[in-house]
């Protein structure tokens, strides 16, 4: 396990060093960020509510989904491509490490830095703007956000990894990443909430395991759903765990065998 | 008129001085301090039309930054060039129609297409004719060899067939002036040897100027009858190949053969001992020293053969750029 | 710049886009990838404006043909720089490895080189549905269309492409001085987020500094408004004053960047 601690706190220093590539990351969160808010802020001044959500809680939605990008979405996608297709995953393979416990840290490490920088990011938007912030009331909100917010996170990372995972069969894994990134953020409600969206739409969607990513998690952070709905989205992820889980271990282990077989 | 005259040519980079720590990366973030390294000092030289000149000296003595400013990617901090009657640096179009730049280690063919797409392209920045370009082609496809490899991606050439193309793509334009670093780097002996032929044809062919870096000697020995030496960016010599030995080499190498093995203690007062196998020993003896010293040898040792030759000039030219400067002679 | 250098360049850029395509060919997944990535993009950004006019009829005071109108401004000026200055992304890659060298010896336009030097013809692919979409929302545009407004449109998009150009040019020169500035250009991609919708629905400081400062309010808000018949001449008169302004400023900062051009280390 302390190998896994070191490579994380190693990762952070590199984060935290790579200033300007880190800012570069920021500025495109913060765009999204204030584009989506004073959107919403507009459409509110003419009507108190706008498919059911007030305005407090629109613009909780836009602030938390700035949160949980940074959170959820920075994977490791494009690198674990990169190494598979230069062959520099082999460097991985002969040392005793876990490839993806390695991967994790690493990740987590990018989590860490740019959580703290929304936090900051979104402190000083309610501050300058007088952003309406809600903060749950309930204690259950409390407990079960975390949880479900961590869940997501571990389903986005292995959903990219099964996507990234393509690249041991083709050089061109990218294309496909590209558009997995993309989709991902639209169906996941990272850019709007899903429920402005027809209502056979969103029902499709649902079986989908996107929802789980961010537009289910803020439901519960909003405590628009009851506490026994929050418990089912805990339930509903658990299960799109296993399931994409299970896929990214199989397809991995035979990405390996055929990276074996054609010499790395 | 000479094709390349260049006076005072002076090159200085400024680097941002970088010191550890978090405190100084802070501070550099608001005022840069720079620092001036001179790569090419008071440069002179000149080349007239139709050389073919080797360009030598040690990593980072200079070679690369000079070829760069006479092709007119860098302005230098001082000092003037005229190359074909022009100033590189002003990089007038007439002037960049009659030279190219040939870079061992690099490409400018499109990795993923067959070199001959890299070939129409060149064709259209140099504003080839039609009728000229084919002629150039096939001349050049006969040349190199290179008519397989023209319709074969890039990426798929090996290392020798990609300098060939290379080459090729360079000189569509047919240039008055040609200017290789390291045109052979990485190469095998005997892909070497055709490119070495490749050069010193087209040099015979168009009375083209080449002016020719390379750490291959066998390239230097073979194609330059003169060679120019810097150091640290400074003129080390000017002047034709053979005289670099008579200069720079203070020893002639006497080699021997003994009927019986000699005792290494008494041979070391002939000449400091290069190499030692009981019946055979090469010796290095002062220039001015040899006759003497092959007289004693004669006449004291049981000598079977004996020969006495000129240090070979890779050694020379090896061990003049291993040497510190100041060691490294007068200036010429 | 005379007629013959001017047919010459035009020359190389299709050639240089003949190659590209060829390039990108050879790349069927990756580049179709990349191709269904930025249409995924349109398509669902557009279906969200519409589904959430399901809620509302006005953003900001415009209507929905209106707000796709500004959306719709702000693709066809994004793509089209994206087709023409694309080589611009590639630039500190091109500098780095030296590719740039051999722009600057050959006889081309070195700038020229730089911009065109990766030409996209499969982004060109996705201006498709953004102008079927404009000929659905132009005509809904409240007082009709004339052709004034039409004309002022067209010269305001060239307007905003120029501004383009310019931003483009300044990340190039940057790209040629520094060899390590991580990519501007990304920053600059990332704040045209702002770009997708009217520069009306921010604050002001931002829609000031989207105005003045960083100009991609001038450039992809300013003609939709033309067409909307909602900009003044002052307006107008600004944002051509703006755009040439930067384009001699950017070509100024290029030179002086070349001059101070140091090649890589081989």
């Amino acid at each position: 396990m302390s190998k896994y601690l070191y490579v994380y706190t190693l990762s952070l220093q590199n984060v935290l060093q790579r200033r300007a590539s880190l800012l570069m990351d920021r500025v495109g969160g913060i765009a999204t960020l204030l584009a989506l808010y004073f959107f919403w802020s507009s459409i509110f001044k003419d009507s108190a509510t706008v498919a059911g959500y007030p305005k407090a809680q629109m613009l909780t939605y836009v602030l938390m989904m700035s949160l949980l990008r940074s959170l959820v979405f920075t994977g490791r996608g494009w690198e674990v491509v990169g190494e598979i297709s230069s062959g520099r995953l082999s460097n991985y393979l002969i040392r005793p490490i876990r490839y993806l416990g390695y991967c994790l840290s690493l990740d987590l490490a990018q989590k860490t830095v740019h959580c703290a920088a929304a936090v900051f990011e979104i402190s000083i938007l309610i501050l300058v703007l007088g952003a309406p912030f809600h903060i749950p009331q309930s204690p259950q909100t409390w407990v079960l956000f975390p949880i479900i917010a961590t869940f997501s996170t571990l389903l986005f990372f292995l959903l990219e990894f099964l996507v990234a995972s393509l690249a041991f069969w083709t050089s061109e894994s990218g294309g496909p990443l590209f558009c997995f990134d993309l989709l991902v953020q639209f169906l996941a409600g990272a850019f709007f909430p899903l429920d402005v969206l027809p209502r056979a739409l969103q029902a499709a969607l649902y079986m989908t395991p996107f929802p789980y990513l961010v537009f289910f998690p803020i439901d519960v952070y909003l405590e628009r759903a009851p506490t026994e709905m929050a418990l089912k989205v805990l339930a509903t992820q658990g299960a799109w765990l296993v399931v994409v889980g299970m896929a990214a271990a199989t397809v991995w282990r035979r990405g390996l065998r055929n990276y074996a077989a054609e010499g790395g | 008129m000479p094709a390349i005259e260049i006076s005072d040519l002076t090159k200085e980079f400024r680097v941002p001085e970088k010191n550890p720590g978090l405190w100084n990366a802070a501070k550099s973030l608001l005022r840069r301090r720079f620092r001036a390294i001179p790569a090419v000092t008071g440069l002179n030289f000149s080349i007239q039309e139709g050389e073919l000149v080797g360009f030598l000296g040690a990593n980072g003595a200079g070679k690369t930054t000079t070829l760069k400013m006479l092709s007119g990617l860098l302005h230098p901090s001082s000092g003037t060039a005229n190359v074909l009657g022009y100033t590189p640096w002003q990089r007038r179009t007439a002037f960049q129609k009659q030279f190219s730049l040939v870079m061992g280690h690099r490409t400018q063919l499109w990795w993923e297409l067959p070199a001959q797409e890299t070939f129409r392209l060149n064709q259209e920045i140099y504003e080839i004719p039609d009728a000229q370009y084919r002629a150039t082609v096939e001349e050049l496809v006969e040349l190199l060899e290179l008519r397989d490899c023209m319709s074969i991606p890039v990426k798929k050439l090996s290392l020798g067939q990609r300098m060939k193309a290379e080459l090729a793509v360079s000189i569509l334009h047919r240039p008055k002036l040609l200017l290789l670093d390291e045109p052979t780097l990485g190469l095998d002996v005997v892909m070497q040897k055709k490119i070495r032929q490749f050069i010193l044809e087209y040099n015979r062919r168009y009375r083209a100027t080449i002016l020719l870096t390379s750490h291959n000697m066998d390239d230097v020995v073979e194609l330059c009858p003169r060679v120019i030496l810097i150091d640290h960016g400074r003129l080390l010599y000017d002047g034709s190949l053979r005289q670099v030995v008579e200069r720079y080499a203070p020893h002639k190498v006497i080699r021997a053969d003994f009927n019986e093995a000699v005792s290494p203690v008494e041979l070391a007062r002939i000449g400091r001992i290069a190499q030692y196998q009981g019946t055979r020993a090469v010796l290095e003896v002062p220039r001015g020293e040899v006759s003497p010293r092959a007289a004693d040898l004669l006449t004291h040792f049981p000598v079977a053969d004996l020969t006495i030759e000129e240090t070979p000039i890779q050694e020379v030219v090896r061990r003049l750029f291993t040497q510190a400067p100041s060691k490294a002679a007068p200036r010429g | 710049m005379n007629v013959a250098r001017l047919r010459q360049h035009f020359k190389i850029w299709l050639r240089i886009a003949a190659m590209s395509l060829s390039a990108q060919l050879s790349y069927g997944l990756g580049s179709f990838g990349f191709l269904l990535g930025k249409l995924i993009r349109l398509f669902f950004f557009f279906a969200y404006l519409l589904a959430i006019f399901r809620h509302t009829d006005r953003v900001a005071g415009y209507s929905l043909h209106e707000i796709a109108l500004f959306f719709l401004t702000f693709n066809l000026i994004d793509i089209v720089a994206m087709v023409l200055f694309r080589g611009v992304y590639a630039a500190r890659r091109v500098v780095e490895e030296g590719d740039f060298d051999y722009h600057l010896i050959q006889p081309c336009s070195p700038l020229f080189r730089m911009a065109a030097s990766n030409v996209d013809f499969l982004d060109l692919a996705t201006l498709a549905p953004v102008l079927a979409l404009l000929a659905w929302a132009g005509p809904a545009v409240p007082g009709g269309l004339d052709p004034w407004r039409i004309g002022l449109y067209a010269l305001l998009l060239a307007n905003g492409i120029a501004i383009a150009l310019a931003l483009h040019v300044f990340v190039a020169g940057v790209a040629v001085r520094t060899q390590e500035l991580e990519n501007t250009i990304w920053i600059y991609r990332d704040l045209m987020f702002l770009g997708k919708f009217p520069v009306d629905v921010y604050a002001w400081p931002l829609r000031w500094a989207l105005t003045f400062l960083v100009p991609i309010g001038v450039m992809v808000s300013f003609p939709a408004k033309g067409l909307l018949g909602t900009l003044s001449p002052a307006w107008t008169a600004y944002a051509l004053t703006l755009a040439s302004l930067l384009m001699a400023a950017s070509v100024w900062f290029w030179k002086k960047s070349i001059a101070a051009y140091t090649s890589v280390s081989s």
